[in-house]
């Protein structure tokens, strides 16, 4: 016959535990946020920490025909400004009449020279070429 | 347009009318011709029998060139234009030869609505794949202030490096034309860019090369001046993407880089050549036309006011403006 022991209290009650479900929530909604601005780092064109002038960006758009993944600053001369009524011109650009018509560039083709005449033509000594050319 | 016949040495040209017809003689020049600024310079002088007085002052002229181009090289640690842009001052004083070949770069940049830009060398080296950094144009965020004989104080922000390249040779031509001032004709060639000076009533021919074949021309350009009048100053210059190219990272690449991407420029344009006052001003709008492609480019030179321009297309063709017809020989 075994003698039943008893059963001691514990010396301290055990704590307790804190319902852990809240932090979790909070951890979690703080990672979809972290990722949500991951994201939107990512997929957003980098822009310039400085801030950009109305001017800076009137020529930029003016004047970039393609999107560049770098910041460009342009300074390019202001070739042609159409007014609205009330405004005026900025210093040294060329005011154009809306209604003018678009400008026209005429080229023409080029026919290959002559084929040398042993007699009559003399060759050219001098020629024009981009650099670096070497000419025998 | 224009009619030009060749007989016995002398070159008729019919000009608009059958009335206006003038005789020109073809110069048969004393050339000198050396290596020097990377590339090729050659000096063309119409002698009259002076041969060894030519060859002579070519020879001077070669070596005051030599000096000029070691002043304004970026190959060099040593150069004026090297000390430069490694310092690290905000504002700089330069020499006269510097000074002078900064401020051709402003009005290049001027001449070309903003195309020719010197201030791309880290865009530059960026194409060449040697500097990691953002390359952005800073025209416009440096200045020359000018300084007692010649000299000058530059003033830049940090970061501001300066790459003269074929506006330097431009320049050199143009300034060394200027010191064969006893020589009536003469052409100096700086590596493609020439400074021409023609005396009344003779002629200069010059071929413009074909990139595509050696030895061949696009077209040949007769350089004038009427008889009786004062002589003519011309500049003929030449610039392209087809011999400064590379191969980086599987991506083929040139060196003329557009100042509005920072970037090698992407252009139906394989080469420009333009003719104009001065052989400066026609280095930088060939290079503009170039950087702008044949649309623009062809508008600009018009705009320009050019005495001509002949442009050479990714299709083949070879295209002008109009104003360029009566310079066409043959």
């Amino acid at each position: 016959m075994t003698a039943m022991q008893p059963v001691r209290p514990p010396a301290h009650p055990p704590k307790a535990r804190p319902d852990a479900r809240p932090m979790q929530m909070a951890l979690g909604a703080g990672g979809i946020a972290a990722l949500s601005a991951l994201a939107a780092a990512i997929v957003l064109p980098p822009r310039s920490a400085a801030p950009v002038s109305a001017t800076q960006n009137q020529q930029s758009q003016a004047t970039d025909s393609q999107p560049s993944p770098t910041p460009i600053q342009l300074v390019r001369p202001i070739r042609y400004v159409q007014l609205s009524p009330g405004e005026t011109a900025p210093p040294g650009a060329t005011v154009i009449d809306a209604s003018a018509p678009t400008p026209i560039t005429v080229i023409v083709n080029v026919p290959a020279p002559a084929a040398p005449k042993a007699a009559a033509q003399t060759p050219t000594v001098i020629k024009t070429t981009q650099s670096g050319k070497v000419i025998p | 347009m224009s009619v030009a016949t060749h007989a016995e040495g002398r070159v008729s040209r019919r000009i608009g009318t059958d009335r206006l017809e003038t005789t020109f003689t073809p110069i048969e020049p004393v050339s000198y011709t050396t290596t020097a600024m990377g590339g090729r310079l050659a000096i063309h002088l119409e002698a009259h029998g002076r041969a060894d007085e030519a060859q002579r002052d070519s020879r001077r002229l070669v070596a005051r060139v030599d000096r000029w181009a070691a002043r304004l090289t970026r190959h060099t640690e040593i150069s004026d234009l090297a000390k430069l842009n490694a310092d690290p001052s905000s504002s700089v004083a330069v020499g006269p030869v510097l000074a002078a070949a900064l401020m051709a770069g402003m009005h290049a940049s001027d001449a070309s609505e903003g195309f020719t830009d010197i201030t791309l060398l880290d865009a530059r080296l960026a194409a060449e794949g040697k500097s990691d950094l953002v390359a952005a144009s800073r025209l416009g965020e440096w200045q020359i202030v000018r300084r007692p004989r010649g000299a000058a104080v530059i003033r830049r922000p940090f970061g501001l490096r300066f790459d003269l390249g074929g506006i330097g040779k431009g320049w050199i031509a143009d300034r060394a034309l200027a010191l064969l001032g006893s020589w009536p004709s003469a052409v100096v060639d700086a590596d493609g860019d020439l400074a021409v000076r023609c005396s009344p009533g003779e002629c200069w021919d010059i071929g413009i090369e074909d990139p595509r074949t050696d030895g061949v021309n696009l077209a040949v350009l007769r350089l004038t001046a009427v008889p009786g009048g004062a002589p003519t100053r011309w500049g003929v210059a030449t610039s392209g993407t087809s011999i400064h190219r590379w191969n980086l990272g599987g991506t083929v690449s040139h060196h003329l880089i557009d100042p509005r991407t920072g970037r090698p420029a992407r252009t139906d344009v394989v080469q420009a050549t333009v003719v104009a006052e001065t052989a400066l001003r026609a280095e930088a709008l060939a290079k503009a036309a170039v950087i702008a492609g044949s649309v623009e480019g062809f508008a600009l030179l018009e705009r320009a006011r050019v005495r001509g321009a002949v442009l050479l297309t990714t299709r083949n063709e070879v295209q002008a403006l109009p104003v360029t017809l009566p310079l066409l020989a043959g």
